[in-house]
């Protein structure tokens, strides 16, 4: 702080980057997880069938299953089968209920209408609950990873001011270099794809922003329901008449939304007060149909008359600009190969974290190289380090092999893969407690390298949409997770193999920092 | 847009040469202050010039952002490959200054 | 900044707990009055005001996490903040009186 102000960002950015790396990059690996949530959820529950997609037989499809099963639910709300997700959605509030305790939903098979009998997991949706909940009671989870993100952001600006070289060094990389080789990484993956930092940072703030600053809102409005209801353009549901009114029919109200707007795909369509005269339809446009996540895109239709009772209006500047950085966030707009690149980001992302962890560490490993033992902050950090990197994929991994073997009729499964996925993320941290840093890293890596490699394996023994028959049946989301999981264990097994290997590294570093004092030997950036 | 991923990235292999050292270093000769200008000007020209397309041929909210991704991709694949596959690298970006442009005029 | 080999003495200590409150807590003082602040006055729609004002918020919390750990001592960290937040309170209160 007193040795100038690129000093002090160096010092905001190394501890901040300590303290609120190892979570960061737990939120950055879920995550980057979340962007193929379908296609996880595909491979976890593989009972559900796609089909060629149809969006007016789907909704007559949902229609006639919720009359039969929900007539006398309060509301209704079905998610249409999409080019990533083969289930029909369907959910409804039972009579009289407040809150999500009598929220009831169902996958429905796209083709038949009829309720499919999957095991029982939460798939792709785990990850990406956790990458902004943390399992921890609401709402602290939602602060915690929002601030996180604001550390995130805040990592990148005093990681900038920083770096300085920045475009002196703008296409630098020099492997094998111990130290040195960590910082060009590190920088350059920060540099490289620094666009996607910063907005997939600054935009966890503005996805969560009504929570974590809601002073604008409670001076400007009399309750936060009035503010929602203006920026999503939604009405409140009408009282019921209690005259019972048979609901038009689903698809007819959606070819009117295809007349006015040619191609428009639906996402999310809300029924209130089904079955009475004063039904409302409320059909929201696909969120892949723009970059803007536009929940504000959307038509109201009287459910008894079918007549349209308003549009939603055009969006604001403010309001494009938040919700352009909302569906950014999501990319729920990319196709494929685009959503391979945001994938690929999401690691750089998770890749910068890492790398910068590892080199706090290494950079104060240095001085105490010549002795046997470390100081106790410097293990406690090591021990982090592993469970939080290394620790997290083993329960990631166990995630998935719980899904394959944990019995499709037991009783609440889908708890025990999350348990499954916390049980063995815990026991890492033992085990890297016990084991000594560079043998726990290869240990654990190692066993990652095995459990994410095999996954394609038990999946062929355990179902019948192994990879050779994915790949014949052209279901590209099975078979593209089974090969990323392959790809996962060759990378893990690569990073093992460099840690079972004695460090040759390192002992040219130590002799290096014999000769010269840690500190002159990094930049200040390297902190 | 793989015509926009080639310019961009053709685009970035310049803006690399024209830097001194990075010349020395690739092309094992030393770089002339026109060179190194010249290449400047290339570099910053193509990726203009993917930017226009992309914008001409998504629009402006999605070619913003595919671009960006492109570019991304494109300069990450270059700084990182380029310690082990320099030759491997400029053969790309050479093959990628004359065929991004022409699958560009292809695709319109 | 770094540790030395005897370890950061107490009132160094004190010192960065003293900042990091002055940037997590004066910081989003001065944040939520800031976003208050545009939300009354920004000449626009009351929903866009509101809007920008959150989305900018960030901004103002950022900078005072920067000024808290780059000025040069923690009772400067505190009146950085507490200053313009005492400022942007007031003219606050005063877009709140007018309007209601």
């Amino acid at each position: 702080m007193k040795e100038g102000f690129r000093q002090a960002m160096a010092w905001l950015h190394t501890w901040t980057g300590l303290i609120f790396g190892w979570l960061l990059f737990a939120i950055f690996l879920t995550g980057t997880m979340s962007y193929f949530k379908e296609e996880i959820t595909h491979w976890s529950q593989p009972e559900v069938r796609s089909h060629p997609l149809d969006a007016a037989a789907s909704l007559g499809l949902a229609q006639q299953y919720l009359q039969a099963n929900a007539g006398n639910a309060g509301s209704w709300f079905i998610r249409l089968p999409n080019e990533r997700e083969a289930a029909l959605n369907v959910g409804w509030r039972e009579e009289g209920s407040v809150g999500r305790r009598g929220f009831v939903s169902r996958k429905l098979d796209a083709q038949s209408g009829q309720a499919v009998v999957a095991r029982d997991s939460r798939g792709g949706d785990f990850f990406y609950r956790f990458h902004f909940q943390l399992e921890m009671p609401h709402p602290w989870g939602r602060w915690l990873s929002t601030f996180c993100a604001f550390i995130m952001l805040l990592g990148l600006v005093t990681g900038i001011i920083t770096h300085k070289k920045i475009f002196k060094e703008f296409f630098t990389f020099r492997p094998g270099k111990g130290q040195r080789s960590w910082l060009d990484g590190h920088n350059a993956i920060g540099v490289l794809v620094l666009p996607f930092h910063l907005m997939i940072s600054y935009s966890s703030l503005v996805l969560f922003m009504y929570m974590v600053m809601p002073a604008g809102i409670m001076a400007s409005y009399d309750n936060s329901r009035e503010y929602f209801n203006e920026v999503f353009g939604q009405r409140e549901a009408p009282r019921a008449a209690g005259i019972p009114t048979s609901l038009v029919a689903l698809p007819e109200l959606y070819a009117k939304v295809r007349d006015q707007v040619p191609g428009a795909r639906l996402g999310w369509i809300e029924v209130q007060n089904p079955g009475d005269l004063n039904s409302r339809v409320i059909m929201t446009r696909a969120s892949a149909d723009s970059v803007a996540f536009k929940r504000s895109d959307n038509w109201t239709f009287d459910g008894a008359s079918g007549e349209q009772l308003s549009r939603g209006k055009p969006e604001s500047t403010a309001m494009l600009v938040s919700f352009t950085f909302a569906g950014l966030h999501m990319g729920n707009f990319a196709d494929s190969w685009l959503r391979w690149l945001y994938f690929v980001f999401g690691l750089a992302g998770t890749a910068v974290i890492g790398t910068g962890l590892v080199m706090w560490l290494g950079k104060r490993q240095l001085k105490h190289a010549k002795s046997d033992s470390m100081p106790t902050e410097l293990r406690l950090v090591e021990v982090l380090n592993i469970a939080s990197m290394s620790g997290l994929l083993l329960g990631v991994a166990a995630f998935f092999w719980a899904n394959r073997l944990v019995p499709v009729t037991m009783e609440g499964r889908a708890d025990w893969e999350v348990n499954s996925f916390l049980l063995v993320w815990a026991l890492s941290l033992p085990h890297a407690m016990l084991r000594p840093g560079r043998r726990a890293w290869a240990e654990q890596l190692a066993l990652g390298a095995l459990a994410f490699a095999l996954l394609p394996l038990l999946n062929a023994l355990t179902t019948d949409h192994g990879l050779v028959r994915a790949i014949a049946a052209n279901d590209w989301a099975m078979a593209g997770f089974d090969l990323t999981a392959l790809a996962v264990g060759l990378f893990l097994a690569w990073a093992a193999s460099r840690m079972m290997r004695a460090p040759k590294l390192a002992d040219k570093r130590v002799s290096r920092a014999v000769k010269a004092p840690p500190e002159t030997l990094g930049e200040p950036e390297a902190n | 847009m793989l015509s926009i991923a080639m310019i961009g990235y053709a685009g970035f292999a310049a803006l690399c040469l024209a830097m001194e050292k990075h010349f020395n270093e690739l092309l094992k000769r030393k770089a002339t202050a026109n060179q190194s200008r010249g290449l400047r000007v290339v570099g910053w020209g193509l990726l203009m010039l993917s930017l226009v397309l992309a914008v001409q041929h998504r629009g402006w909210a999605l070619g913003l952002v595919e671009w960006l991704a492109v570019l991304m991709a494109g300069v990450t694949l270059w700084v990182f490959l380029l310690p082990y596959r320099p030759r491997l690298l400029l053969a790309l970006a050479a093959v990628s200054v004359v065929l991004g442009p022409v699958l560009a005029v292809l695709a319109n | 900044m770094k540790s030395k080999a005897t370890g950061p003495t107490l009132s160094y200590r004190l010192a960065v707990t003293s900042r990091s409150l002055a940037a997590l807590l004066g910081g989003y003082l001065l944040a939520s009055l800031g976003s208050i602040c545009i939300s009354l006055l920004a000449p626009m729609q009351k929903v866009d005001a509101v809007l920008s004002g959150m989305m900018l918020s960030f901004v103002f919390y950022l900078l005072a996490f920067i000024w808290c750990f780059a000025c040069r001592s923690a009772r400067r960290a505190w009146i950085g903040v507490l200053l313009p937040s005492l400022v942007l309170g007031m003219i606050d209160g005063l877009a709140y009186w007018m309007n209601y």
